[in-house]
Order: structure tokens, then sequence, then C-alpha cells
């Protein structure tokens, strides 16, 4: 992390730990104007003397905002980085296994990012903290060697014994962050549970769940700062105890003649000055747990498995879609043949063998015994880009994006506005854009701002403009009435088996869809029980009992 | 999803952001309550800063001391007295810190309760409309925002100011020509922070704006990252988050460049103070007026302000965003709870009925035309009609989750508005197409409708809406962990907990818009069996997807843009060979 920005935060750290030498000598030079212009009343020391306090705070002002600024820029450049690491992840082609919510996961690439990233600013002040405290250690043991001794024992055992809180801190805090993360992550999922909260009228129960959850945090943020109290006593406290033997040994040595007076405020001053470079080396420890904490959990949605296996292999045409005996979860056994060209209709009584199949195809599941093959090849052994540029397999559940109907529809942009027009009326959604002012352009919102069928309709839209050679679609119009639906069946057909016939699969029990299929087969119980023509299934009761009617 | 018809160009109604006055009002409401740690904080920071003043004093002192060449046991002295007051101000120092958190911790948790206590009670569409996204910040980010002020800007303000108003007396103290030096310089740190507030507080808002974006674009990636792999566009849309992140990240840069700027005002004016102090220092002494060692002091008091001042400043900025947050929070904290009312159900079954209901949209979409609906105590009415008909809208407006733009409504023989929100609750469940299965266990999710119900009435809710054999094999049962990272429940699973809490909730009347749409047409035969069930004893209004569901209601109300068409049973309406007529010969063919 501190490599990728190796030339900016060396300049950083010399600019910054240049500031602090600075701020360290204002004490010295305060001294030294005391004691040659002030006591002695000398005029000409006196300009000078303030002449020099300007320059010094000129230099210590350019070299702060030069060095902070640097500094920030490489927090912000890594918390950039991390954060285009997680989202690299978690958009990966293969998906990833996470297991978080999706606010966690925001939460993760904010918070964390931001926690991490500042480790390389902190340590940058730690530097800086470091080289003004030797710098003045320097100067104390030319002026006298058990005063320079003194600092430089005092000064590291202030911090060691601060540092023992640290770990204690840290802990609390990382305690702290998980139960405010969590009343996050539940606040997140309430809201967008809000429909059917209210639909039960549940917003009180729900917001009791909350303030549960909110007091648990509550408790674990009172630890902190309980925590936080203590470091700052021992820090306040030790400082001022070295301050206090300093004045001893300097002012002892004052008064029999071995230090001059200007000596003793510098010495004095510097001393008071060195409390603060030495909290920050204090908090430093606390700091680097925190972002460990956090480096953590960073690492840990990193190393999440993906949701699909490796695979790197092609598939070869012609691109038949062949389910061979598959056997995985409640599929048992299942067969299905989809010739290149064909319609097939897929009945399934069970929701879950039908979700199974979906997931078999997109290579989430690798069956327990038989093969899904794609144009003969396994889809286990196939790269997720390869699969997917063949086959596109349209899940149930609806995602829509904010942008344009045109964008939800065609996101590469590979269709002309004449194209796109015939793809939506062939989904039955020109309605959608002929009757808005913004046509094509109108704009869609990821959640809401359109009904249950109309995003389905786009969603069926975008299937078909993406125009693989195979596509499955699995209940492409639960949530569209009866003539709307027929309509899409109508469309489907034209599109993708017209003059050069694609090859499609469609999970349905829509009549009006099975109708336009070139054969179907009915799976009950997870297996295959019957294939024919739909008109012939029909004098079948399993499979009337099956299609809904 | 379930939301009906809504165009693009509507003016987005943003939700409400409390202004200072407000802010403070509320703040100071909160923490009023913790007296106790408060007033431990106050002594604390005030002890705190009042010993911060004794090693610069006493040094002073002993530069005299040297200067008239005094004993050792005044130097013994002194050191004694620095050593006291460190061990003293630490301790002090450590209960202020602890004394705020007690006092501001509590106060920040009630505050986040509220918020989301009335977030819930939004009007879904309101929220949709103004963006999941800026409601979702306020949630997490803000909340995050000021807990971390909390935590560390607080307090070092707090000390800061302290230090800054002891320090000022105590130069006055040694001679009142030195404080006013020190006040000299005042208006140097003033003139930085009237250069630097107004320009940064636009670069702060748009700074949060953009860092909203990127959360929003991120959510949307991971709700839809399935889609995104399927179609190819996951490495692009992480391209678009990544350009949001792009943004915030200069963005940021921007407002840093300008902080650090403002620091080298602030150094400006600790140089002119500096010099004030010390020139004052040279003249006074000069003249005899003050010691060297009073000078000393005064000096050291200045450059002990160095720091305070610069914590200060320093934390300006994250005190002025968790303002800014907190004013956000505020905001929502200060709607209104939704009103009580007598809730106490009624105990024979309610009709309802609407009539001359219009509806139009903020955006101009006339949806509802003048519809009379009528449903008889116990009835079962199917709604009928194309997509974009309003069957929706007309549900929402029957549950009372929707008002229309006219027309009145009644439960009961009462109307809603004498009913309040929560009456009309309390009598009428809806079930949406929107199914979620909450993050928790699956008892959880189903305790939601009935918080008092034990297992078995839970289990029991389960089975009469279906085969609840499923649950028994889940290794934990009813203490599954689902939704969110948990066992994912398929679409049939997680629309029958939905029908299980209209049973649990139990109220007289149900409305349910296309509840089975959402499950798949392979799921949806054994959903029409559990929301008989469901609806089985109540007053029911059902938006009929499939014809079967429209088939098995007592009466059918064809809804055509906006206006009853037909109206009547299965069998008149075939009789009629109207549009139901057609619409069940589509159906039913082939």
């Amino acid at each position: 992390m501190l490599r990728r920005h190796r030339g900016r935060l060396v300049l950083s750290y010399t600019l910054l730990s240049i500031w602090q030498v600075c701020e360290a000598l204002v004490p010295v030079a305060i001294g030294l104007i005391i004691d040659r212009a002030i006591a002695p009343g000398d005029l000409t020391a006196f300009v000078v003397g303030a002449i020099a306090l300007t320059v010094l705070m000129g230099v210590l002002s350019l070299s702060y905002r030069f060095g902070a600024r640097l500094g920030f820029g490489a927090v912000q450049r890594e918390q950039h980085a991390l954060r285009l690491e997680i989202f690299d992840h978690v958009l990966d082609p293969d998906g990833a296994r996470t297991g978080l919510l999706a606010g966690e996961t925001v939460s993760v690439a904010t918070g964390d990012a931001l926690a991490v990233s500042t480790v390389v600013r902190q340590l940058g002040y730690a530097v800086s903290a470091l080289v003004a405290t030797a710098a003045s250690a320097i100067y104390l043991l030319w002026l006298d060697v058990a005063l320079g001794l003194l600092v430089l024992v005092g000064v590291p055992l202030i911090v060691a014994a601060s540092q023992l809180l640290s770990p204690v801190i840290a802990r609390r805090f990382g305690a702290e962050q998980a139960a405010v993360a969590g009343a996050s992550g539940m606040a997140t999922d309430l809201i967008q549970g809000m429909r059917p909260l209210k639909g039960v009228g549940a917003e009180r129960v729900a917001a009791e769940r909350y303030r549960r959850s909110s007091r648990s945090a509550e408790r674990a943020a009172l630890r902190t700062v309980r925590g936080w109290g203590a470091l700052s006593a021992a820090t306040t406290g030790l400082s001022g105890l070295l301050l206090a033997a300093v004045a001893l040994l300097a002012g002892s040595r004052a008064l029999s003649g071995e230090l001059s007076l200007g000596e003793f405020v510098a010495i004095v001053g510097l001393t008071q000055f060195l409390a603060e470079p030495v909290s920050q080396l204090g908090w430093l420890g606390a700091d680097a747990a925190r972002s460990y904490a956090s480096a953590r959990r960073i690492a840990d949605v990193l190393a999440t498995p993906r949701l699909v296996g490796e695979g790197g292999n092609a598939p070869e045409p012609p691109y038949a879609l062949e389910l061979d005996h598959v056997s995985a979860g409640p599929l048992r056994d299942l067969v299905l043949k989809a010739a290149p060209g064909d319609l097939v209709g897929v009945v399934v009584d069970d929701p879950a063998a039908s979700d199974a199949m979906v997931s078999v195809l997109t290579g989430e599941r690798v069956p327990d015994s038989g093969a899904a093959l794609l144009g003969g090849t396994p889809v286990s052994s196939l790269g997720t880009r390869e699969r997917r540029s063949v086959l596109l397999v349209a899940a149930h559940r609806v995602d829509l994006f904010d942008g344009s109907v045109r964008f939800n529809v065609d996101p590469h942009g590979r269709h002309d506005d004449d194209a796109l027009t015939r793809i939506l009326t062939a989904s039955a959604a020109e309605d959608l854009v002929t009757a808005h002012p913004d046509g094509l352009e109108r704009r869609v919102r990821a959640s809401g701002s359109l009904s249950g069928g109309q995003r389905q309709r786009i969603a069926f839209a975008r299937a078909l403009a993406h125009d693989t050679p195979v596509l499955l679609l699995q209940d492409p119009t639960s949530a569209v009435d009866s003539v709307t639906e027929e309509a899409i069946a109508r469309g489907l057909r034209a599109t993708r088996h017209g003059s050069a016939p694609r090859t499609t699969v469609v999970i349905t029990s829509s009549p009006s869809l099975l109708a336009q299929a070139d054969h179907v087969v009915l799976v009950l119980d997870g297996r295959t029980v019957a294939t024919g023509p739909h008109t012939q299934l029909l004098e079948r009761a399993d499979y009337v009992e099956a299609v809904l009617r | 999803m379930t939301s009906p018809r809504r165009g693009g160009a509507a003016t987005r109604h943003l939700l409400p952001v409390a202004d200072r006055a407000d802010t403070a009002r509320l703040a100071w409401s909160l923490l009023r309550r913790r007296r106790l740690p408060l007033t431990a904080a106050a002594a604390g920071f005030a002890l705190a800063g009042l010993l911060g003043l004794a090693a610069p004093w006493v040094l002073g002192d002993l530069v005299d001391v040297i200067r008239n060449g005094g004993e050792v046991t005044d130097v013994v002295r002194a050191a004694v007295v620095v050593a006291g007051a460190a061990v003293l101000g630490g301790a002090a120092s450590g209960l202020a810190i602890i004394g705020l958190g007690h006092a501001a911790v509590p106060a920040l948790a009630r505050l986040r309760e509220d918020v989301v206590a009335r977030a819930l009670e939004l009007d879904p569409e309101h929220v949709e409309e103004a963006g999941a996204g800026d409601l979702l910040a306020r949630v997490n980010d803000d909340v995050r925002s000021v807990t971390q002020s909390l935590d560390e800007a607080l307090p070092i303000t707090i000390e800061s100011a302290v230090a800054i108003g002891f320090t000022t007396v105590g130069l006055a103290a040694l001679d009142w020509r030195l404080g006013f030096a020190g006040l000299c310089a005042m208006p140097f740190y003033v003139m930085g922070l009237r250069w630097y507030l107004p320009r940064s507080a636009p670069r702060y808002a748009e700074e949060r704006v953009a860092q909203s974006e990127r959360a929003e674009a991120l959510l949307s990636g991971l709700h839809g990252s399935r889609t995104l792999r399927e179609i190819g566009y996951e490495r692009a849309w992480a391209g678009h988050v990544a350009d949001r992140s792009q943004r915030a990240m200069s963005v940021s840069i921007g407002v840093f460049g300008m902080l650090t700027r403002f620091f080298g005002r602030t150094n400006r004016a600790e140089l002119v103070g500096l010099l004030l102090v010390l020139g004052t220092s040279f003249v006074l002494v000069r003249s005899g007026q003050v010691t060297v060692g009073a000078a000393t002091t005064a000096a050291l008091f200045f450059h002990r302000l160095f720091n305070p001042i610069g914590g200060l400043l320093l934390t300006f900025d994250q005190v002025q965003a968790a303002g800014a947050s907190l004013a956000r929070l505020a905001g929502l904290a200060r709607l209104a709870p939704a009103p009580t009312a007598d809730v106490a159900p009624s105990t024979t079954l309610p009709g309802l009925r609407l009539e001359a209901i219009r509806h139009r949209y903020p955006d101009g979409d006339d949806v509802l035309h003048d519809v009379d609906l009528r449903v008889e105590p116990g009835e079962r009415v199917a709604l009928v009609g194309a997509t974009g008909a309003g069957k929706s809208t007309l549900a929402l407006i029957a549950a009372g989750h929707l008002a229309p733009t006219s027309g009145s409504r009644a439960l009961g023989g009462t109307a809603y508005e004498e009913l309040g929100s929560d009456g009309v609750r309390a009598r009428a469940a809806l079930v949406t197409q929107q199914v979620h299965v909450f993050a928790g266990t699956l008892r959880d999710n189903l305790s939601l409708a009935a918080p008092d119900a034990d297992d078995d009435r839970l289990r029991d809710a389960l089975t009469r809406t279906g085969d609840s054999g499923w649950v028994d094999a889940l290794e934990d049962g009813l203490d599954t962990a689902v939704g969110g990272d948990g066992h994912a429940l398929t679409p049939s699973q997680a629309q029958q907990v939905a029908l299980a809490r209209v049973v649990l909730a139990d109220r007289p009347v149900v409305v349910l818009d296309e509840a089975t749409a959402e499950a798949g047409s392979s799921g949806a035969r054994l959903l029409d069996r559990a929301a008989d069930v469901a609806l089985a004893g109540r007053t029911a209004l059902v938006v009929a997807h499939r014809l079967s569901q429209a088939a098995a209601a007592d009466r059918i109300v064809v809804l055509d843009r906006g206006k009853v068409a037909e109206e009547g049973t299965h069998a008149e309406l075939l009789a009629r060979a109207g549009t139901y007529a057609t619409l069940w010969a589509s159906w039913s063919q082939s």
C-alpha cells in the first residue's frame, strides 16, 4: 500500500517533518528572544528575533500545506484504489459469494476503506512527530546530557505506557464498528422492505427491533468512550509528569548557572511542545489497530470465493442446449434437449426445481450427476464470458438500473432506434416509450417508478436485444396480463424463430407461450415425465394440472 | 415494483432537512435528559482547562526565581505543582471525555432510533420519489459521521475552546495589556474563518452528494449483480461505480486543499499574536512594569494555544460535516410521529366502500376516473384489467396506503379520515408484489405481523398457507437465518411467508395485489390455494392477475383505463360477452 504511492509519500513525510521541526524551533526562538532581547531590553536584537520568527513561521506554514496535501492525496488515491478492488471483486464476471448484505458491502467499501487508507496519513504525522522528538532530543543532549537523556527515555516510556491501552481500545472499537454496521444493515433492510412492512402494519414492531439493535451498538460505543477517556487521562498526565521532571532538572541547572535563562525557557517550551507529537505517537497504536480491523474486513471480502467455478472452455457451434440426466438438489435425472433453432417450453411444478435449472445453466451449481451441455460442452467447464456470449440466462427476478429505457434494454448500445422499437414491440412494451414524451430516453429507476409488469417487459426486451444464440427465460410473463402475454409469446416467436432461428428455452406455465413452443417438456417432482407438443400434452391430466388456467 | 405507473418528469420531493435552530433545539432536547454525565463533562473540561494554566504560570515564576537567584526548594515546589496539575488535569480530561460520551452516545442512539421509526412511517411513494438512496445515506452515512465526530472531534473541540478561553483570561491576569495583545490576534483567526467557511460549505455539500451517488451506484450494482453478469455489463458497471468514486475523490482533494490554505491563514494569525505578545512584553519589561518571568509566562501561554486552536480548526470541518449530517437526521426525526389512533378492531366484519374515486399522480397521469367500488362484509371481489388500467393504484387507495386525489372511502361505515391511518391499518392488510425477506430468522419474518405469537401459531400460519415441510427440513427450523446473507428462500416460499404474515396479522379486510405473480407461474397455483386460506372469512379485494383468481371470487370488477367497465359474477360476465368474456377466452384458449 505504501509502495503504491512511494514518491508522493517520501516528499509528504519530509515536508511534514520539516513542519514539525519548525514547530519545535518556535519555543527555542521564544527563549532566545526573551533571553537576548526582552531581558536586556535590546531593540536591535528584538527586531532580528522578530524577523527570524517570521521566517520560521513561513517555512512551517508552507511545509505543512504541501506536505499535508500530498499525504491527503495519497490517502484519497489509496482509498479509491481499495474501493476499485472491492468493486472489481464483487462485480466480477464470475460473481462473488460475499455473504454480505448489500448495505454491508457498501459500508466496507466506504467506511473500512477510509479507515485503512487513513493509516498512510497517520504514519506521516507519526514520522514527523518522531523526527521532531529526535531533533529536540539532540538539541537537549547538546545543552545538557542528563536533560537530553531524561527526554529521550521519558518520551518513549510515555508512548509505551499509552500503547498498553491501545489494544483494548482497538478491540472495543472493532466491536463498536461491528455493532453499528449491524444496526445500519438492519435499517437498510427494513427500509427496503417498507411496503411489505406497512402491508401488515408492522412499522412499529420493526422500529422496535431496530431500537434493540441500536441499543447494543450504544453499549459498545460507551465501552469505547471509556477507553478513549482513560487514554486521554494517561497521555495528558504522563506528559505533564515529564514536564515536571524536566522543569526540576533544568531549573536547578539554571539556578547553578549551568544553563542560561533563554535555554531554560527553550527547554521548558520544548517539553511543553513535545506533549503534542508524543501523544500523536500514543494515538498511533489505536489508529493502527482500528485500520487493521478494517483491513481485515476488506481482506475477508476480497478473499470470498467466486459464485462460478473456474473453467476456460468455449462452447462450439452448433449450439444445442441439453440437460443430460442432471441431478442437482430438487432435480432428479432431468432430461431436456433443445436442438439449434428450437423453441422449447418447460413446465416445472416445483419452483425450487426451476431455480436449480437456472443455477445449473449459469454454472453456479455443478450437477451432482449428469451434465448440462451447451454445444456439447459441459457448462461447468465453460468460462463465464464464453458461456454468456452464447447462452443468456434471464432469471425470473427483474433487475433494472437507474438510466433510460434505452440503457436498460440495450446497455451496450448495439441497436439503432428502429431495431429497439421492433424489440420493444415484440415485448409488448412499446407503450412505455410511445406514450411518453422522452420516448426511448424515458428515465427508469432501479426500484419503484414502474409497475411489476412494466419492469418485466423491459427485462424481456433486454433478453431479446441481447440476441444470444441460446436464451433461457424463467417465467418471463408472470406479472403481465393474459392479453399482453399472448402478444409477448408471438413476439418471441417472430423475433427469435423467424428467418435465422435461434434456440430458446422458456420455463413457464403460460398456455400462450407453451402454444408457441415447438415442443414442451413436463417436469414433475424434478423429473422429466413427458415431452411433446403443447396440444398433445394437453391430453394428459397431470399436464393440465400443472399448466395453470 | 408494485407501485403503479409513474412518469419520469415528476418533480422530486426531497426528504426534509432541519435548519440550524431546529437542529440545535433537537440536540439539546436529547442531551437535556442526561444531566449527570453532562455536568461531569462540563466540570471535567473546566478543571482540565484551569489546571492547564498551572504549568506556564509556575514556570514563568521560576524564571524570576532564577534571575533573582532563589533556592532549590523553589524549583522543587514548582516541579511538584506542575506534576500535581498534570495528574489532576489528566484525570479531569478523562472524566470530561467519558462524561461527554455518556451524554452524547445515548442521545445519538435515541436520535437514530427516532429517525428509523419516522423513516418507516414515511409514505413509500414519497421515499421512492426522493430516492431511497437519500434515506439510506441518512440512516448509514450520517449516523456514522455524527458518531465519529462524537468519538473524536467533539472532545477536542470542547477541550480546545475551554483552553483558549482560560488562557485569554490568564494573559489578562498577568497584565491587561498582554491580554489585549493576545486578543489582537483574534481578528486574524476570524478573517481566516470568514474566508474559509463560505467557500467550504458548498464544497462539503458537493462532497456529500458525490459520496451518496457513489453509494447508490454501488448498491444498485450489487442488487442487480446477477443480471449485470448475465448481460456482460458487470465490468462496465464497476467502471461506472469507479467513475463515481473518482469524482468523489477529486471533490474531497479539492476540499482538503482549501483546508490547508485555511491553516496557512491560521499560522499567520499565530505569528501576529506571538509577535504582539512578545513586543508588548518587550516594552513593558523595558519600562519595568512586568517582570521577565511574567513575559515568559505570557509567551508560554500564547504558544500553548497553538495546539488547541489548531485542534479546534482541524476538527472544525469534521464538526461542520457532522452538523450537516445532524441536520439531515433531525429533519427526519422532527417529522411528527404517526398519531396512535384508537385502534380497537371492530368485532363485526366491515364492508369496504369507495365512492367517486379519482386519482392523478403528480406528473399529471390521470389513473382513476370516478370509480365506485363496494365490497360487502365477507365478500371477495376481484379486480381485473389490462396493465395500466389502474388496478394497483386502486388497491393502494383501498388499503389506505395512498390518498386519492378526490373521492370518499369508508370501512364498516366509518370514513378513512375518521379512522386515521392507524385505524385503517389495524383493519386492513395489504400484500404487494414486492416480496421482501427480512434479514433475520424465519421467526423474525413471521412475527413482524404478530409480535406476541408463539411458535405454534407461527407454524400453524405456515401450514395453513401451504406445505410447511420445508421449514422442518431447514437445519434450525424457525430459527434459520433467512434474507440477506442467510438461507435463500425460493420466491414461492418467500411469498408463502408473506401470506402467512397476513394470516398472523389477522385483519378483517385484506387487499391482495397480484400476490401470486412474483412466485413465477410454476408456484402460482400453490399460492392461489394459500391465498384462499389467507382470505377465508375476511372482506377481500384481490387484484387478479390470473383469471383463475377472478373466477374464484364472489364478484368481479373489470377496470378499463381507470373506469369500471363491467361488474358481476364470473357467470354473469361470461354471459354478457364483454371485455371479461374476451379476456377469459384468450386465457382459456389453447
